[in-house]
């Protein structure tokens, strides 16, 4: 007599709950695994419509450039006040004049700019030209109706200048190049690249505190004093409209 | 009142050159330097009068430019007399093809001369503290300017040129 042999098995993987089961199993398992990124990536889409916007990184950045301005203010009269104890060289305020560039010569052998504000306007020979991002020059002749300024460049520029971070003096002169060179005299004159370059807080030819430059390249070779190649922050090759700064001495 | 103009027409370009001079086109140039716009208006001017007009002239052109740059040390008036002097031994050539060409590579030939009195002007001035960096920057302008004076010379040279024989035949 024949066994009859049972047609549905009950063994365990014959049955699909075991395998939905195991399935969803898997499913954790690859989740744990994954530390969640599924969610997370799932939530990402799910909250976008209700991330900080456009409009709150304005009102943020709103906010921080207030303060900054406030904060700048705060220190120009706190440092107008100190250079008035100190009886130091100041910038008058509300002098400035804005000039537009009529004529540049940024490359080759000359490199001057002219102004098209000139004796007419109350520009003087010796004032500190400045555009955006600092010192360009300074004027070294005028006509009726336009100022000439020796660029930073110029072979025939000389000023003194400050390293900000080891507050050392040092002469910035024109290499007829467009990096001028910064001539340390001590050979060991703490400076490095990327070192940030104004006009010097004791110079009796500009004002003080006037952004002018990052050093780029230091040169060590000479044996009494340091050079550096200045990569200046003011693009007098770029610039169309400049302030002409009067001094008060 | 037309055929004073016609008359002056060398002398009234003339006072066009320094102000091309501060007009410095930037689209114009290579690499900053533009070209050497004098020798443009020296070159037929000697060719047309002579060796010594070349020569006043170039000292006139020299002052007026140097007046108009602030390099106080520094002067254009040797290269440009020099130039002056040497267009002027110049016949004028009568194919005119080959003309053309002869304009750009004398313009080119007098800008390198003006370039390198310049150039030992500096290299005078700076005898004492000579190093190599200063050498790059003028060795750059130097042929830029080369470059682009040759370049423009045969269209704006020939065109002076013929203006200038034009004002001379009214002349007589």
């Amino acid at each position: 007599m024949l066994d009859i042999r049972r047609i549905s098995s009950s063994r365990w993987w014959h049955k699909k709950k075991t395998w939905i089961f195991f399935g969803i199993f898997l499913f954790f398992f690859f989740v744990r695994i994954s530390k969640g990124s599924l969610y997370k990536d799932f939530f990402y889409f799910i909250s976008r419509p209700f991330w900080p916007g456009q409009f709150q990184k304005e009102v943020i950045l709103q906010s921080i450039d207030q303060e900054s301005f406030i904060k700048l203010n705060l220190l120009k009269k706190d440092n107008l006040r100190l250079r008035e104890i100190l009886s130091l060289k100041q910038l008058s305020n509300n002098n400035n004049i804005s000039a537009a560039v009529i004529s540049r010569k940024t490359g080759g052998w000359w490199r001057q700019i002219i102004l098209n504000k000139g004796s007419k306007d109350g520009v003087e020979i010796g004032s500190t030209v400045t555009g955006p991002g600092g010192l360009l020059g300074r004027v070294s002749n005028t006509s009726y109706f336009t100022s000439s300024v020796t660029l930073l460049t110029s072979p025939e520029s000389k000023l003194g200048v400050w390293v900000d971070r080891s507050q050392i003096n040092g002469l910035l002169v024109g290499s007829g190049d467009d990096n001028p060179s910064l001539i340390l005299y001590s050979k060991d004159a703490d400076i490095k690249v990327g070192d940030f370059v104004s006009s010097s807080p004791a110079s009796t030819l500009l004002p003080p505190n006037i952004p002018i430059g990052i050093v780029q390249s230091i040169d060590e070779t000479l044996q009494s004093k340091k050079t550096a190649k200045i990569s200046l922050l003011a693009k007098p090759h770029l610039i169309d409209w400049v302030q002409i700064l009067k001094v008060n001495i | 009142m037309n055929k004073f103009f016609t008359k002056r027409l060398s002398i009234i370009s003339f006072i066009f050159i320094p102000i091309i001079f501060l007009w410095h086109p930037n689209w114009l140039g290579l690499l900053g330097v533009q070209p050497y716009w004098p020798l443009f208006w020296l070159l037929p001017w000697s060719m047309m009068n002579g060796s010594i007009n070349g020569l006043i002239f170039g000292l006139f052109l020299g002052l007026i430019l140097d007046s108009i740059t602030l390099d106080n040390n520094f002067s254009q008036i040797p290269g440009l007399i020099f130039c002056g002097f040497l267009f002027g031994r110049i016949k004028l050539h009568s194919d005119i093809l080959v003309g053309h060409f002869r304009y750009g590579l004398i313009c080119s030939f007098g800008s390198f001369l003006c370039g390198t009195f310049y150039f030992l002007q500096i290299l005078f001035r700076n005898f004492s503290d000579i190093n190599f960096t200063i050498f790059m920057p003028i060795a750059k302008n130097i042929l830029a300017q080369v470059f682009l004076t040759g370049f423009f010379a045969p269209l704006i040279c020939s065109q002076l040129l013929r203006v200038f024989k034009f004002s001379r035949r009214k002349l007589h």
